[in-house]
């Protein structure tokens, strides 16, 4: 038997045709190349390696398979290489300037906010998406301090989020860099996103890079989906609630050719086919609904400097709400329960490829995305139908103007075209934007410390003209405790009259417009001080952070004028909002995650000549979000508690109306609490997780007023300011497994 | 507000639990031969895995495995032959070694980055 093994160990070799590799490390140092002892060299996913020589030489075997050559040296940044021949190899490693910065192992933070990036920016992790549900996008904000999440009404399960206290419309939604989720997608797109899709999300405060459009006002929120190259050979996701909601997620990917092409498949599939109706109103407290989506999506690179990815993605979704006798295909009638549907149908596609030069000082990149969007639905007697159609390109081109790159610049062009059609009320609404523009930024990086980024941009509208957007974001490093971030920045968008405020339509008043077209302007400041210390052996991340945000022109939801209209008319007087806000990040005992947040928000505008605190926003929030994992991390168990402040309720105050109606409640509401927590169990590749939302089955009282007469006078779901759906209970089960 | 009591009391009974139960019955050494934290990462998630673990040390630079286990639910054998199935070498060494090998890395690796600090000056 022994024999036989050292037999087949001899002619091993030559049977899986293993050739051997050579080459010599080098270090780029500041006098020159030097040669590099000691480097670690391994082919990539595999745990066989070499160790370069005194000479900086090193030797070794190649599979078939086998292209990815990884050097990692301490004091270097570790360098991939791809090698498909037997040439000889000069690998040249550039110094790390950051010596802490070279972590052996990556280690999972969850959120955190980089001391390195020019822009306040939020990075929520694969480890922070598995701390709660996070089904979907809207969802994953559940443990973040920032964003806020709450339903738009009470009867369509549509969710929006509030960044710096504006509505979700002001800040710029992006997948992968490229805008999304917004024009007929605006009401329900969050949802649109599986949670087991995402890698990470990043939200940054403040208008952000010209780069990106004129868009972003409050901020921007990107959403990075799995890559077909990350490993991930198979994962499977099921998740059930107590209410009846089931979703399934898969996502498979495949190496096509070698490590350089490569597919993903993604499929989701969710629904709720029960109906519930916990509080009693007659009307269902979740819509029923069924959504299946499928994205594939392709990535080539040659590892010599060129990149293309690109994918398309099919959805389609129904939901069926509104009184609980109200079933699919019964007419819409005074005589038949009042019935909610929303049908939508969208297809998106997205290309993207970047060469970088030899020398990689000079990138170029083209950006482009395409969705088709077919929306059909009705409100009781209000029908409301739209289609959108847009083209979204953008070339840029990046050069660090000098060697080390102190200065680098940013230019480009981009496109957009939005083709709109709308009806209402059989009024039609159509709308062609074509907005060709340019922008140029220029970073200036003196020391690694101090980076300032200045960026402007000029965009040609065919509706509005020609307008011009300044940017500017600043960030010192003081020393190891305090980064310090300043930015300013203009911003613009197209109001969508109907498509952002369609959740109001279930009401029994009517939308009435001014204008059917206008366009939204503001300027943003903001300034943060992130702060770290080591705390008796542990990181210790404290945050302040101020934000103002002045409209000079906006469109404006006044839903207390009128008893016969929401009326949508342009602004007229002062609108902002501020946001300060407070975080503290630390780790009290050995892998107990606590983080505490604070904000307060005083966002006001003019409504009907009077200035007015935003309706249906909370004043304040705190945030206690806690996290531990046992030992090796079998265990995790994650709590949430959301503090939410008081606020206004737009109301109408009608002759007639009894005055002890009016006292306390009537226009106001109180502070409230929300709690969340949830437990996961890991296994080696698969694993459980078990939680609640809202835990204490906090629900706002009476959410639709004049339920028990949807198609009369006072009927009105759209008040909404806290939960709509109490306690939830949910299990899923994650599956995973990897290449190699 | 009760709620709320309630429940954190609970996360840190839990906690005190999770802490108290880490009573180690049995620990075994190795010598391996990794070459990367890539190595690493494999071994650990391997590893957590198997029966019976309760602690587990792995580390690439001075390429060594330390895990803690319940008696009677595996063997030292079992967690050789774990850590070879990924392809490494279990060499079992005691804990005195282990912990003379850990400590001559961080010096020597103290050692190292002082230097590179003194390159780049």
């Amino acid at each position: 038997m022994r024999k036989l093994i050292f037999i087949i160990y001899i002619i091993l070799p030559f049977i899986s045709n293993a050739q051997n590799l050579q080459g010599v490390v080098f270090g780029n140092e500041e006098d020159g190349k030097t040669t590099l002892p000691g480097v670690n060299i391994y082919w990539q996913g595999t745990n066989r390696g070499v160790v370069s020589t005194d000479e900086g030489t090193f030797e070794i075997k190649k599979g078939n398979n086998q292209h990815m050559l990884v050097f990692s040296f301490v004091g270097y940044e570790t360098k991939v290489v791809h090698v498909d021949n037997l040439d000889k190899l000069e690998v040249v490693l550039e110094p790390n300037l950051e010596i802490e910065e070279v972590t052996v192992v990556k280690k999972d933070r969850g959120t955190y906010l980089s001391a390195m990036e020019t822009i306040h920016t939020e990075r929520i992790g694969s480890a922070e998406l598995h701390k709660a549900a996070c089904c979907n996008l809207a969802e994953s904000f559940e443990t973040n301090p920032s964003v806020d999440i709450s339903y738009s009404d009470a009867v369509t399960g549509a969710k929006q989020i509030r960044l710096l206290g504006l509505d979700g419309i002001y800040s710029q939604l992006q997948i992968e860099n490229l805008p999304d989720l917004r024009g007929l997608a605006t009401t329900f797109g969050l949802t649109y996103i599986p949670g087991p899709w995402m890698e990470s999300i990043q939200v940054s405060k403040g208008a952000s890079s010209v780069v990106g459009g004129y868009e972003s006002i409050a901020g921007q929120i990107n959403a990075e989906i799995k890559k077909p190259d990350s490993g991930e050979k198979l994962f499977l996701n099921a998740y059930a609630n107590h209410h009846g909601r089931l979703e399934f997620n898969a996502n498979t990917s495949l190496k096509v050719y070698k490590d350089m092409l490569s597919t993903g498949i993604l499929v989701h599939a969710s629904g709720l086919g029960i109906r519930n109706d916990d509080n009693g109103d007659g009307f269902l407290d979740d819509p029923l609904s069924k959504q299946l989506q499928i994205s594939n999506r392709w990535k080539f690179t040659n590892y010599k400097g060129f990149m293309i990815q690109a994918g398309i993605n099919i959805l389609t979704e129904d939901r069926l709400g509104g009184q609980v006798g109200f079933e699919e295909g019964m007419a819409q009638s005074v005589s038949n329960p009042y019935g909610i549907s929303i049908k939508n149908n969208r297809v998106t596609g997205f290309m993207k490829s970047g060469i970088v030069s030899q020398d990689q000082r000079t990138a170029l990149a083209i950006l482009t995305n395409f969705t088709g969007h077919k929306t059909n639905s009705f409100y009781g007697l209000t029908n409301y139908d739209a289609s959108e159609t847009r083209f979204y390109g953008s070339l840029i081109l990046t050069r660090d103007l000098d060697k080390n790159a102190v200065h680098t610049l940013n230019a480009g062009v981009s496109f957009i075209h939005d083709n709109f059609s709308e009806s209402l009320y059989n009024i039609n609404l159509d709308r062609v934007e074509n907005v060709p523009g340019v922008f140029a930024e220029y970073t200036l990086k003196p020391v690694e410390n101090m980076t300032l980024m200045a960026g402007i941009r000029a965009d040609s509208h065919n509706m509005f003209g020609t307008f011009v957007t300044p940017r500017m974001h600043f960030r010192y490093k003081i020393n190891d405790h305090l980064t310090l971030r300043a930015n300013a920045g203009k911003g613009y968008r197209t109001a969508n009259i109907v498509t952002e405020n369609n959740y109001l339509l279930a009401g029994y008043r009517k939308l009435q417009w001014h204008d059917k077209n206008m366009q939204e302007e503001a300027w943003n400041y903001g300034v943060s001080l992130v702060q770290d210390y080591i705390l008796w052996g542990r990181e210790l991340q404290i945050n302040t952070e101020f934000f103002k945000t002045d409209f000079h022109s906006q469109l404006v939801v006044d839903r207390e004028s009128s008893a016969e209209f929401v009326i949508l008319s342009p602004l007229s007087g002062k609108s902002y909002a501020n946001s300060l806000q407070l975080d503290v990040r630390y780790q009290p005992i050995e892998r107990f995650d606590v983080l505490l947040a604070y904000r307060l928000s005083d966002t006001k505008h003019t409504i009907g000549g009077e200035l007015k605190e935003l309706p249906l926003n909370s004043r304040y929030k705190g945030l206690l979000n806690l996290n531990y994992s046992t030992n090796l991390k079998k265990w995790m168990f994650n709590y949430t508690i959301q503090f939410n402040g008081g606020g206004r309720i737009p109301r109408h105050y009608e002759e007639g109306q009894n005055l002890t109606d009016i006292s306390g409640s009537f226009y106001a509401f109180q502070p409230y609490t929300v709690m969340n927590a949830q437990v996961t169990r890991y296994f080696r590749y698969w694993n459980v997780y078990l939680g609640s939302e809202n835990i204490t089955n906090f629900k706002q009282p009476n959410p639709i007023e004049g339920a028990y007469n949807p198609f009369n006078h006072g009927f009105d779901a759209s008040n909404i300011w806290g939960p709509v759906v109490g306690r939830k209970v949910y299990l899923g089960v994650r599956f995973l497994l990897n290449y190699n | 507000m009760k709620n709320l009591a309630v429940f954190i009391v609970l996360i840190f009974g839990l906690t005190f639990i999770a802490t108290a139960q880490k009573v180690e019955n049995k620990v075994v050494c190795f010598k391996s031969d990794m070459d990367c934290a890539n190595c690493e990462k494999t071994l650990t998630e391997h590893l957590k895995f198997e029966k019976g673990v309760k602690d587990l040390k792995v580390d690439h630079v001075s390429n060594t495995i330390l895990i803690g286990y319940k008696d009677g639910k595996n063997t030292d054998d079992g967690f050789v032959k774990a850590i070879e199935k990924k392809g490494y070498k279990a060499e079992k060494i005691s804990k005195a070694d282990y912990d003379k090998v850990l400590k001559e890395t961080a010096e020597k690796s103290n050692v190292h980055e002082a230097e590179i600090h003194k390159v780049r000056k």
